[in-house]
């Protein structure tokens, strides 16, 4: 007859040693799957320039610089300054059509890296001042020859490991 | 007593199979989703580029739309995460007048990227 001592001592004895490996080599198993995986998203973020999904703001300056040139209206649609700004490579001031309408001033200023602020004005005065943050630090502003059609501009920019995130060629279109 | 005598096979093997299901399928939304994350950021730079041609054939001569090539006219430098690559440029006549300019981005096995343009002969030159 058992006691119940001798019960007591069987079964706090621990594991087996298979136990144990059998335990280890699944969990083992599970641990190679997830450094796998792991390594495959760094390789991903080291790959591609910038997480357009985490940075939908990004995607929100392209798209609203889109509609500023393409909207661009008058025989100089890019003056060469307006206020305090001056059109550089990291400024670009053009003169749009609002779905008003009535023309606006905006000014895309890209001083700041990483940072992108774009001012419209009418008649003298802000009418809209939207910044966007978490962006590709360098942007420049240039222009890109399009037969035919002299007004077309080149935005790219670059992340802090100089990786090439955004290159876009913009055209007015006609009013 | 009863409380004592530990798992029988029957609950350990449900118990696994239980586990298992919930591993696996954690894994499988994992993977998924990095892979449909690294498929949207591609797609971006994809569209950019399409986007670039278009802006550019969009002011070809309606009647040197023939004489495209394969290679595309604008810079295709922010593909480079995307490489090897390849692109295509397909001009088919749709009808009298009209033309379908067709451009194609094809990287890895199955993954492209595509924009169709409609040209319409106004037979003049100013063309919008």
């Amino acid at each position: 007859m058992v006691t119940r001592t001798a019960r007591r001592r069987r079964a706090s004895r621990g594991f087996t040693l298979l136990e144990t490996v059998f335990t280890l080599a699944i969990f083992g198993f599970f641990i190679i799957i997830l450094v796998t995986l792991t390594a495959e998203m760094r390789g991903y973020d080291r790959r591609y320039p910038v997480n357009f999904m985490k940075h939908p703001q990004v995607s929100a300056v392209v798209s609203r610089m889109r509609k500023d040139i393409v909207d661009a209206f008058g025989a100089d649609p890019y003056p060469s300054s307006y206020a305090t700004y001056t059109q550089t490579e990291k400024t670009l001031i053009v003169y749009s059509v609002q779905s008003t309408g009535f023309t606006q001033t905006v000014v895309w200023d890209f001083r700041t890296p990483g940072v992108v602020n774009r001012k419209a004005f009418s008649v003298g005065n802000v009418v809209s001042d939207w910044v966007a943050r978490g962006v590709p630090a360098n942007f420049n502003v240039g222009t890109f020859e399009i037969p035919n059609r002299p007004y077309a501009v080149r935005i790219r920019a670059t992340d802090e490991r100089g990786k090439l995130a955004i290159d876009q060629i913009f055209q007015p279109r006609a009013h | 007593m009863r409380r004592q005598r530990g798992f029988s096979l029957i609950e350990l093997l449900f118990a696994l199979v239980v586990l298992t299901i919930v591993i696996t399928t954690s894994l499988a939304i994992f993977v998924e989703r990095t892979n449909r994350s690294q498929r949207a950021s591609e797609l971006i730079l994809a569209y950019q580029v399409l986007s670039n041609e278009t802006e550019v054939i969009r002011r070809v001569g309606y009647g040197s739309l023939d004489a495209l090539t394969d290679d595309f006219v604008t810079d295709t430098t922010i593909l480079q995460p995307l490489a090897p690559f390849t692109t295509e440029v397909d001009v088919r006549q749709h009808r009298p007048g009209i033309k379908h300019v067709k451009m194609t981005i094809r990287w890895r096995a199955q993954s492209l990227a595509t924009v169709t343009l409609i040209r319409t002969d106004t037979g003049g030159t100013n063309l919008w």
